[in-house]
């Protein structure tokens, strides 16, 4: 068994939205802007004229899910319909779920929202009802990525990729200080 | 019938004599503020049979919103009522004796108002009356919450029992027992907002204890009203002794509110820390803080309270009403307020410009399941009335 995490060169982003494509894509996710396991966050604006714009103040983050070591949605839900599953992806038991929205309401990151089809809430889960489910080690957005810049993989195997940059490059987590432990983490 | 008297004493009634009231004009604007009401919350019931959650304005960025205000607007007046009704029965005050068997049957019909709105506000209430028995989230403050209040109403019903049956001993047993259950399961409430450490406004120690503060207060406001009308303003004095008592833990407990709101919002704004600073200033900017929250529901009845020196009944009656509305803007900001700050720190939701605050406006269907259910608490007191001997004052 593993302990999936992922990491981002964030940097590198061109705001493609390929990632949210395939994800839906693969996931069955409803279309509309409100539906969405995955999106890009966009920081600050590109100012200046043409020809002299002032581009690196633009930033895009990669957001979802954060897969919380201490994920407050799974200690918020009344019915013990969240639980974490044996690769420590933080999941939903679909028939349990009340939709009292309790675990959207404590999420630190917003990445749970209703999923209209199932009537239960929904979030990323690395693709493990599809990809990890077939037997694969990837995640439709880091396959679909033209920039390549979505590490994931097996945080507990020294040996694997994402293993490997955590300890070779700075990173840091979002919202660290609320003591959620996220597994994703953000390449400097 | 004999067998439902043999548990609980219960006034001769038919059918019809339970529809026939004196047709008085104050009696007849609360018979169609009834009607209204209930009708409102079967249009609106339907309206969420029909669309499911699309019939509410919630949204991912504001999950929560009216019906869950109007929930909590109703359980707050049911432990309200019952430690109002405690006093009596429970601890023993002998002013306040006469008034345990309506406030504990205020606090069973506020609670079952509050759970005929939560209802309809939860996607799967039966998966949730199911799971919540075979697989408990024992971390989650709602779960707690949730049961607490199950057990709560269930010793509150069976404290009404032996009050109507002038079992005072057992009333006491179970009264006592019911008050814990149902502080507990309050605190719980306070304590759904309190961990939240994704919204820094309301994490910590405030909510807990700040619910069972407003609960004491409601529940005199509801007193108050319920006395107002019953006697038509002409209060007996055996119930009159009480209510003056009343006022003056009434005046004392919203001057305590006052001294916590006040540090509440200062230690929020001190220290400009970001999404708790800019968020209590927002709150203290906004209108149902200013208008709602401190003036109707605590500067005007405590100005009144101390103005009058506790002597005038019929003012506080109407004081109380100012105070309940006052009430339900605490109910419906505390909610919208936690939720107000956008969560994604790095800047913008998805497909629209950069969020400043989150906007909600409850549709017209969580207004009417909200406020209807206010028509179901009148329906089931006034059919309480009906049944059972509410002013026996002789134990």
């Amino acid at each position: 068994m593993a302990n999936y995490g992922m990491a981002f060169d964030y940097k590198f982003c061109i705001n493609c939205h390929a990632c949210e494509v395939a994800c839906k894509e693969e996931n069955g996710i409803d279309l509309g802007a409100k539906n969405h396991r995955l999106w890009i966050q966009e920081d600050g604006n590109t100012s200046g004229d043409f020809w002299n714009l002032d581009k690196d103040k633009v930033q895009f983050m990669q957001m979802q899910c954060q897969e919380c070591e201490e994920a407050p949605c799974l200690k918020a839900c009344p019915n013990g319909a969240i639980y974490r599953d044996d690769n420590g992806i933080v999941r939903l038991h679909k028939n349990l779920c009340d939709l009292t929205m309790a675990c959207m309401h404590a999420c630190p990151y917003g990445a749970r929202y209703v999923d209209e089809k199932r009537h239960v809430t929904d979030k990323c889960i690395f693709c493990a009802d599809t990809r990890l489910a077939r037997g694969e080690t990837t995640t439709a957005c880091q396959i679909t990525c033209p920039a390549k810049l979505r590490y994931f993989g097996d945080l507990d195997d020294e040996k694997s990729e994402i293993s490997q940059i955590l300890k070779e490059r700075k990173h840091f987590t979002l919202k660290s200080e609320l003591g959620t432990k996220p597994k994703l983490f953000y390449l400097e | 019938m004999n067998f439902i008297k043999k548990i609980i004493p219960m006034k001769d009634f038919t059918l019809r004599s339970l529809m026939q009231f004196e047709k008085t004009p104050l009696n007849m604007l609360m018979f169609v503020i009834t009607i209204a009401l209930l009708v409102a919350f079967g249009w609106g019931v339907v309206e969420y049979l029909v669309h499911s959650h699309h019939a509410y304005n919630i949204t991912r960025q504001h999950p929560w919103g009216l019906l869950i205000a109007m929930y909590i607007f109703f359980v707050v007046s049911s432990t309200g009522l019952c430690i109002v009704g405690s006093l009596g029965d429970v601890f023993g005050f002998k002013d306040y004796m006469a008034m345990s068997k309506r406030a504990i049957l205020g606090s069973i019909v506020t609670i079952l108002a509050g759970f005929a709105v939560i209802a309809f506000e939860i996607g799967h209430p039966v998966r949730m009356l199911i799971y919540n028995v075979l697989s408990p989230g024992l971390t989650s403050a709602i779960w707690w919450m949730g049961t607490l209040y199950g057990i709560y109403l269930t010793f509150m019903i069976i404290e009404f029992i032996f009050l109507m049956r002038n079992d005072m001993k057992n009333a006491r047993i179970f009264g006592l027992t019911g008050l814990l259950v149902g502080l507990a399961a309050h605190s719980n409430l306070g304590g759904v907002f309190g961990f939240l450490n994704a919204r820094i406004i309301s994490n910590g120690v405030f909510y807990p204890t700040y619910f069972i503060l407003t609960a004491f207060i409601t529940g005199i406001y509801l007193t108050y009203l319920m006395y107002g009308f019953r006697y038509k303003m002409q209060i007996p004095d055996d119930i009159k002794k009480g209510l003056l008592g009343l006022a003056k833990i009434q005046a004392l407990l919203l001057g305590i509110l006052m001294f916590f709101e006040t540090w509440k919002l200062m230690t929020a704004v001190y220290g400009g820390m970001p999404g708790r600073a800019d968020t209590a200033e927002h709150i203290f900017h906004s209108a149902g803080f200013l208008y709602g929250e401190v003036l109707c529901g605590m500067v005007i009845p405590f100005v009144v309270m101390l103005a009058t020196k506790w002597q005038s009944i019929k003012l506080y009656v109407f004081t109380s009403f100012i105070g309940m509305i006052g009430i339900f803007f605490m109910r419906y900001d505390l909610v919208h307020d936690t939720q107000v700050k956008p969560l994604q720190m790095m800047k913008i939701t998805e497909y629209q410009l950069p969020p400043t605050w989150i906007e909600y406006f409850p549709s017209a269907a969580e207004i009417a399941i909200g406020f209807g259910a206010i028509g179901i608490f009148f329906m089931l007191y006034y059919f309480g009335q009906k049944m059972f001997e509410l002013d026996a004052t002789e134990h």
